[in-house]
Formats: structure tokens, C-alpha cells, sequence
């Protein structure tokens, strides 16, 4: 798989690049952005998957979320894909930006006629994780995940699905239960059909209440501002409630004045990243 | 010529190199040319030099017999001269006291001086009064005499003249009759004449003389002056000893050793060392305590049976066979201290320091205390070499310790006498923090278990007699301090609790209110747990403010984490190394941990152990 480098920049001392390549699963060119900490010039470092929300590309994350820092000192390397396969002219992809294009919602579509390339949870857990192992000094063992609103959903339901992949998991604002939600009504019925029993194995609250694996450790932030919390879009409590049954360690913080933005984001990524390190690093 | 540059140039011919001038501490060994210097630390060949660079390199770099290291020179003589000095220090402090104690001896050896002086003066003068006194008395004896034999010779001599008129008148009378010219009338008056005649001439005139020419001498009674003369020879009586201060460490707690010498030639039969004990509060003539004695033989005396960290007062008498000595100035000696208590429980550590704490052992203020150190194997085995801190005034003393090690320590209380027995010993590991609950700040309905390290709110009430009048006790939390060591630096314990336990754990400063809870003040940090009958609440609580959290997984076992330098407290679930919450609190001054139960239950405290990785990430 060749990968073309589209940007590099040198950032808190190591590089955050961009690359572009053919994606299989995707059946498109997909970018993702990668920030190699200086710690990786010289060793195989642990990778964090970052995984944006609603309309975001590969470019949102990297310049406005201020994680270079931290994944600097902690010697990890972010990937940061993009949100949805792009380009493949599909009608109405582009009619909503909280569906089609910009909003891939992690699953893998069934429905036409976005099943063949809207294929985002196969991309996510296997093709780019095997395409970053192949071409960066990557610590195969040392996987985590993380993300914000439809990615914290991605996030959750990928470390729900797949016990043990995951070093480390934790989400900001998280769609946590979006069979219950607008957003993920919308979504579903669009790419898995009218079958909500098809829908369960993409929601994090439902996966939670079957979950069985090696323990989880959650971190989740939402801000107490967030219109999107205040909309029904998000639902926590759902999660919580879930977790709390199943004994899934969850530590949920509700930040006052925070809103759903990545100004939200810049002031918790350093936590999160924290968060993270302590497994990836253990 | 220098010798040295002797030396130098000889070395100049062995090589071919020139050097620089070094000086040189063995220059025998540098003629030898092939000899390696062994430096007064014992190091060993590896740390030989090289020379410098103009010189050719030898095969080995061994042989060449040159590692004259400047600086390696110079510390070695540079510790030898600190060692000479401290010598010459130690020289010059003993012969300051030495001074200062020849100093009494020379006034001891002056009045002594003056008292032999004055005994033979006296002596003397007594010797010569008597003797002047028999003389006057001889003298006097002898005038009356005379005077006697004179009066009786003028008597004797007047009767003489007496006869002598008489017997002038009788031949005048008679020769006036003879010459009367009537007959008749010289015959009436001759015989009466002649009888008169008769009479004086029967008279039996006595020649010899009344007195003898001779004067009477007897032998002079002089036998009292000779036995005072004799004295004069007797051995007197002796002069007062002179005691000696205390000697360092010759005392220990019950007894002293007391040294005094005698500074003349009196012979002495015995000594006599009297001594009391100076106490506080006796009257300023000590008349009230009672003098004891001991007789010795030699110049020096245990005495035993005292009192500890006691001061005595001691004086010596010299007896011979004239008498006694007067006393010799009053000496005051301390008897050793008794060896302090160590208090276990007063007693904290983290991985660089511990406090240690303990009861003087003395009701008498002592000089100050010596605490010493050890480090030990695991085993209990003792490695390394025995460390002491001297000079700690009071109880209590925070020493520097390495990370990760157990320590075994004692302490000794010091005064002037010299050093107490060991206290017993303690051990210190410094593996994680260490300390105990402060039990005069628990709330009255606070119970602590035996070890100190479970804490039980029971449901009775208690009588309000019982309620604390402490000033340091909480009255309306229920709650109880921990008395972790006051270093700057990162701790980590651990709270055990149950399932439905209502508490609050964290820190607070010393001085936090005791009539508040912990949490809604500014001087405490805490994590508060409420159970409600369909869940549990988590508040992370200070000056009355929590942010809004949600845990899923209740924590049996939380783990408290606090950096002095970050200005962090952190909690974690300790089983599943979850964290849970940090404050970024910059503390200004020292916190205690803090612990309280809500509702009633228990709660464990766990310390001691090394800080998991991630709680200082």
C-alpha cells in the first residue's frame, strides 16, 4: 500500500505529517494525519487513534486540539483518519452534514448505496491499523483509541467490539447511546436499514450491557454547556447507567462552561493523554 | 640547591620527557623511577593517570611508573593537613583545660605554702615565748635570792653594829666609872657594870654567817619545752587534697569515678570523699540534704548508688595521725543520664526522610541527645557503618534517609557526664510513608483500633461528658488526622472501606477547623462518598465546591496521592489503577492526611507501601 505524503510540518519537536493513500475498504483516496513524537525517531512508540466528530476532515483535530505537546512527552504517535470516505459521488451524500460525507458514524453501511464504500469500522480496525503498522515505528502491541461526539462513539463501540485491542479508551462528548438520539436514528436507518436489532452492535450503551473482556477504564468529558447534551443527542446517563450495572469502570466528568467545541477539547486532550499513557506506557 | 629539582632533574635523565615541576611526596620511590605511588586512600592501580601528552605512550599504560596526579597529590595531602589540624585542635583544647586546672593547683599549692609557713611560724614562736618565759622566771628566782641572802647579811650586820654599840657603851661606862673619882660611888656602879659585862660577855656571839656565799642553782625544768620542740618534727597534719573536675565519661548513671591528688609531702593514712546531691529546690546552704561519706585508701573513688542525670557535689578530707585535713574546694559531678524512650508511634518516614520522636527518660533537663543510625539488610542483618547525629536539643529530630531501605534507630541523652545507655531500638523503612493517626485530634465518637490504623464509628450515642474539651479534637466531623512526616516531597497511602461506607478522606492543614467539615472549608481537600439507596455519589470536595463526577465502579480500596511540588492530590481506584480525581492545590505549608466517617462504619488506613507508577505520572 503506498502512501504519499501530502504535508509535514516539525511540531513540539517532532513532526505532525498528513498522507494520502488508497484505501481498499474505502474504495477511495483517503488522508489521514499522523504526528510522529521526536521519541520515534529512535524507538517503536504506542499509537492513539483519534477519532473526529460530525462534518470534521483529518485537518481539525491536528490544528486545533493542541495534543502535539503531550503526545511529545509521552512519546506517543497520534493517527488521525478522516470521518468518512470521500469523492466516491454517491447521491446525497452531500444533502446533510450529519450524514454521508463528514459523517461516517464508524460502522460498516449494509444499506445501498453506501455499503460499498461507506465501510468506516472495518477501515478503523483493521486496514489502517495494518497500513500504520507497515510504515511507522509503531509499538504493534500498544493500541489505543480515542475521540470526540460521532468519534467517541466510534471510539467506545470499537473498544466495546473488540476486548482487548484496545490498550486504552476515552471520549469527549461521546454519541453514547445513538439508537436513542436524532443523530444516530438518522444514521442507522441510513446505512444498516430499518432493522434496529442491526443497530445494537454499533451502539456503545447496548454493547456495554453485554460487555465481556479484559477491564475497561473509561475517561469521558462533556461539557455542561454543550447544546448538543442539552438536545438529547448524547445521552451519558444512558451509558452510566449501563456501566454502573455491568461494573465497567467509567469516570465521567461534567465540565461546567464547556460547550461541544475543540476549544473544549484543547483543554482536556492533556488528561486524556494522560489517560492514555498510562496503559500505553505501562 | 632546592631538593626537590634534585629530584626532578634526576628524573629528567632517567626519561626523555620534560615535565612539569610536581610535587613530589616520595621522592625516594620517584629515584626508584619504576615504582607506582599508593596514595593514603587505598586505590587501586586501575586509577593510575596517564602523563601528559608529550610523553610516549606505554604499551600498558602501567609501567611507566609516573601517576603523579596533581589533583590526586593534593587531596591526598590536602586530608592529611585536616587531619593534623583536627589533631592539633584536639591538642590545643586539652591543654587549655590542662592549664586551667594547673591553675587551681598553683593556688592550691600557695595557700597550702602559706599554711605550712604560718604552722612553723606559730610552732616556732610558741617554742621561743616558753623559753623566754623560763627565763624571766630563772632570772627573777635568781634576784630574790640575792636579794634574801643580802637582807640576811645587812641583819646580820646590823646586829653586829648593835652588839658592837653595845659593847662600845659598856667600855665607854665602864671607863667613865674607872674615872670617878669617888670611890664609894665607883664601887655602886661598877658592879652593875661589871655585871652587864658579864652578861654581854656570856653572850654567845654568833660568827657564821646567817647566809651562804652560794647561790642555789637547781636544774631547770625544761622537759614541756623539749616535747615542743619535738613537735616541731611530728608529722602535721595534712593539707587539703585538691579534687579533679570530672573526667569525660568516666561516670555512668548510678556511679562516678572521682579523681583528686595531694599537692605536698604530707603523709596521709586515709581519705575521706563526702558528697551530696545538689537538688533544685534545696536552700541555698544545702544544710537540708544529707552528707554521705566514704573512706578510701587511694586517690580515687567510685561512688555508686546515685541518681541518674544527677549533679553531686563532692569534697575530700586527708586524715593522718595528727589530724585532719581541712576540706578541698567543692567539686560538682553529673552522673550519666538515663537513656530516653523511643515513642514508635510518634515516629513517621517517606522514601527520604524520617521523624523520630522520644521521651527524654529524665525528669532533669539533660545537655542534649545523640541519635544514631544503621541501615539493615532485609533480614535484619546490620550492614554499613553506624551513623550518629550529636548535638539534638530537643525530642525530636527529621533525618535524611535513602529511598528504599530499613533503618534500625536509637538514641542516647547526653550531659556533661557523657552518654546514656542505647535507648531501645526502632526500625524505619523507608519504602513508601509511614505515620500514624494523631489520636488527640479524633472525634469523640471515633474509636481507633490497637495497631492505629482502623478507624470505627459506632452508633451509640455517647454521654456529652464525653465530648472532647481538646482543642485539637474534631467536635462535629467525625473525623481524625494523620501525622504524615513534614518533607516536601511525594506520598502515597492508601483507605480501605466498605461498600456502603459514607466517608471522606484527603488532606488538611494542621490547623483546619475543627468545628467543620472536612471539604467546606479552605484548609482541607477531600473525596466524599455518599450512598443513596439507589446509588453512590462521588464528591471531590474543597472550600465547599465538587466538580460534577460520575464513577461507575465503586472503590473499595482508594489510593491517595500527594505532591508537594506539583501541588497535586490525587485519588485512584486502587484495584483496577483507575484515577478518579487531581486537585491542583498549591499547599503553603505542611498537610496531615485526613479521614472521617459520614455515617457509621469503618475505615482502614493503609501506609507503608511503595507508590504505584502511575499515581505520580
Amino acid at each position: 500500500m503506498a502512501l504519499t505524503q501530502v504535508s509535514a510540518n516539525k511540531c513540539a519537536g517532532g513532526f505532525q505529517k498528513v498522507f494520502e493513500h488508497d484505501s481498499t475498504e474505502l474504495k477511495c483516496k483517503m488522508k489521514f494525519a499522523i504526528y510522529l513524537p521526536p521519541k520515534a525517531e529512535t524507538d517503536k512508540c504506542p499509537v492513539m487513534y483519534w477519532l473526529s466528530g460530525l462534518t470534521c476532515t483529518e485537518q481539525n483535530f491536528i490544528t486545533k486540539a493542541g495534543s502535539q505537546l503531550a503526545a511529545a512527552e509521552h512519546g506517543i504517535i497520534i493517527v488521525a483518519p478522516d470521518t468518512s470516505p470521500r469523492g466516491c459521488n454517491i447521491e446525497g451524500e452531500d444533502e446533510s452534514w450529519d450524514f454521508g460525507t463528514g459523517a461516517g458514524f464508524y460502522v460498516d453501511a449494509t444499506q445501498d448505496p453506501w455499503n460499498s464504500n461507506y465501510r468506516m469500522y472495518t477501515y478503523i480496525t483493521e486496514e489502517l491499523p495494518k497500513l500504520i503498522n507497515a510504515n511507522f515505528p509503531t509499538d504493534l502491541d500498544k493500541m489505543s483509541i480515542c475521540g470526540h461526539s460521532m468519534g467517541g462513539h466510534g471510539a467506545l463501540i470499537c473498544a466495546l467490539r473488540n476486548p482487548g485491542k484496545y490498550k486504552a479508551v476515552s471520549a469527549f462528548a461521546p454519541i453514547c447511546n445513538p439508537i436513542q438520539c436524532p443523530w444516530g436514528q438518522k444514521a442507522f436507518s441510513g446505512y444498516l436499514g430499518p432493522d434496529k436489532s442491526t443497530w445494537e452492535a454499533y451502539d456503545a450503551t447496548v454493547l456495554a450491557a453485554s460487555y465481556s473482556g479484559p477491564q475497561l477504564d473509561i475517561l469521558i468529558d462533556q461539557g455542561r454547556d454543550d447544546q448538543f447534551l442539552s438536545a438529547g443527542q448524547l445521552l451519558p446517563d444512558n451509558l452510566i447507567g449501563a456501566c454502573s450495572d455491568k461494573k465497567i469502570p467509567v469516570v465521567f466528568r461534567l465540565q461546567p462552561g464547556y460547550d461541544h467545541s475543540y476549544f473544549f477539547i484543547y483543554s482536556f486532550i492533556n488528561d486524556h493523554l494522560k489517560h492514555h499513557a498510562k496503559y500505553l506506557n505501562a | 640547591m632546592d631538593p626537590r629539582l634534585d629530584v626532578i632533574s634526576e628524573e629528567g635523565e632517567d626519561q626523555d620527557f620534560s615535565r612539569d615541576p610536581v610535587p613530589v611526596l616520595n621522592p625516594a620511590a620517584e629515584r626508584r623511577g619504576r615504582t607506582f605511588q599508593r596514595f593514603s586512600v587505598s586505590t587501586n592501580d586501575s586509577l593510575r593517570f596517564e602523563p601528559c601528552e608529550d610523553s610516549s605512550p606505554s604499551p600498558t599504560g602501567a609501567e611507566d611508573g609516573h601517576d603523579e596526579d596533581d589533583v590526586f597529590r593534593r587531596g591526598g595531602a590536602e586530608t592529611e593537613l585536616l587531619s593534623i589540624r583536627t589533631r592539633l585542635q584536639d591538642k590545643v583544647s586539652e591543654m587549655e583545660n590542662f592549664a586551667g586546672h594547673l591553675e587551681e593547683i598553683f593556688l592550691t599549692v600557695e595557700e597550702n605554702f602559706g599554711r605550712q609557713e604560718q604552722n612553723l611560724e606559730q610552732h616556732y614562736n610558741e617554742v621561743l615565748q616558753t623559753l623566754s618565759q623560763r627565763y624571766d622566771e630563772r632570772a627573777g628566782g635568781l634576784e630574790e635570792e640575792k636579794k634574801g641572802k643580802l637582807e640576811a647579811l645587812y641583819a646580820q650586820l646590823l646586829l653586829c653594829g648593835r652588839a658592837l654599840d653595845r659593847s662600845k657603851d659598856l667600855i665607854e661606862a665602864a671607863q667613865e666609872v674607872r674615872r670617878a673619882p669617888d670611890p664609894r660611888l665607883f664601887l655602886k656602879t661598877v658592879v652593875p657594870i661589871m655585871k652587864r659585862m658579864e652578861d654581854f660577855s656570856r653572850e654567845e656571839v654568833d660568827f657564821s654567817l646567817s647566809t651562804s656565799e652560794e647561790f642555789n642553782t637547781p636544774l631547770a625544768d625544761l622537759s614541756d619545752v623539749k616535747t615542743m620542740m619535738d613537735s616541731i618534727n611530728v608529722v602535721p597534719a595534712p593539707s587539703a587534697p585538691v579534687i579533679n573536675p570530672q573526667t569525660p565519661n568516666s561516670a555512668t548513671q548510678t556511679s562516678l569515678r572521682v579523681f583528686w591528688s595531694l599537692f605536698s609531702d604530707d603523709t596521709v593514712e586515709f581519705y575521706e570523699l563526702y558528697y551530696r546531691p545538689v537538688l533544685e529546690d534545696s536552700p541555698v546552704d544545702g544544710t537540708s540534704t544529707p552528707v554521705s561519706k566514704v573512706k578510701v585508701k587511694e586517690t580515687h573513688c567510685r561512688v555508686t548508688d546515685l541518681l541518674p542525670n544527677a549533679q553531686y557535689e563532692l569534697w575530700v578530707t586527708a586524715t593522718n595521725t595528727t589530724g585532719i585535713s581541712p576540706a578541698s574546694e567543692k567539686a560538682l559531678y553529673v552522673t550519666v543520664p538515663s537513656p530516653p524512650v523511643m515513642k514508635q508511634r510518634e515516629s513517621s518516614s517517606c522514601p527520604e526522610a524520617a521523624r523520630i520522636r522520644w521521651e527524654s527518660g529524665n525528669t532533669n533537663p539533660v545537655d542534649s541527645y545523640t541519635v544514631e543510625l544503621r541501615e539493615t539488610g532485609s533480614d535484619g542483618t546490620e550492614t554499613g557503618t553506624t551513623e550518629c547525629m550529636v548535638g539534638v536539643p530537643t525530642c525530636q529530630c527529621v533525618i535524611q534517609l535513602q529511598a528504599g531501605l530499613q533503618y534500625l534507630v536509637s538514641v542516647r541523652a547526653v550531659n556533661i557526664g557523657g552518654a546514656s545507655d542505647r535507648s531501645d531500638v526502632i526500625t524505619v523503612s523507608t519504602t513508601g510513608t509511614f505515620f500514624h493517626l494523631l489520636e488527640d485530634t479524633a472525634h469523640p465518637c471515633l474509636s481507633i483500633s490497637e495497631d492505629s490504623f482502623t478507624i470505627f464509628y459506632g452508633d451509640e450515642e455517647l454521654p456529652i461528658s464525653a465530648m472532647a474539651l481538646d482543642d485539637s479534637t474534631f467536635t462535629r466531623c467525625v473525623a481524625v488526622l494523620g501525622d504524615l512526616i513534614p518533607v516536601r516531597g511525594r506520598h502515597y497511602w492508601e483507605v480501605e472501606v466498605d461498600e456502603d461506607t459514607e466517608f471522606r478522606v484527603g488532606v488538611a492543614y494542621e490547623d483546619t477547623e475543627r468545628d467543620s467539615y472536612l471539604g467546606t472549608n479552605r484548609t482541607s481537600w477531600c473525596m466524599r462518598h455518599i450512598r443513596t439507596p439507589s446509588r453512590h455519589k462521588y464528591e471531590f470536595l474543597h472550600n465547599g465546591w465538587s466538580p460534577d463526577l460520575r464513577i461507575t465502579v465503586h472503590p473499595v480500596r482508594i489510593g491517595l496521592a500527594l505532591d508537594y511540588e506539583r501541588g497535586t492530590l490525587s485519588f485512584f481506584n486502587v484495584e483496577l489503577q483507575q484515577h478518579l480525581h487531581t486537585f491542583h492545590c498549591h499547599m503553603h505549608t505542611y498537610v496531615h492526611p485526613c479521614f472521617s466517617l459520614d455515617n457509621p462504619g469503618a475505615l482502614s488506613v493503609h501506609v507503608g507501601m511503595e507508590a504505584p507508577r502511575h499515581a505520580f505520572m
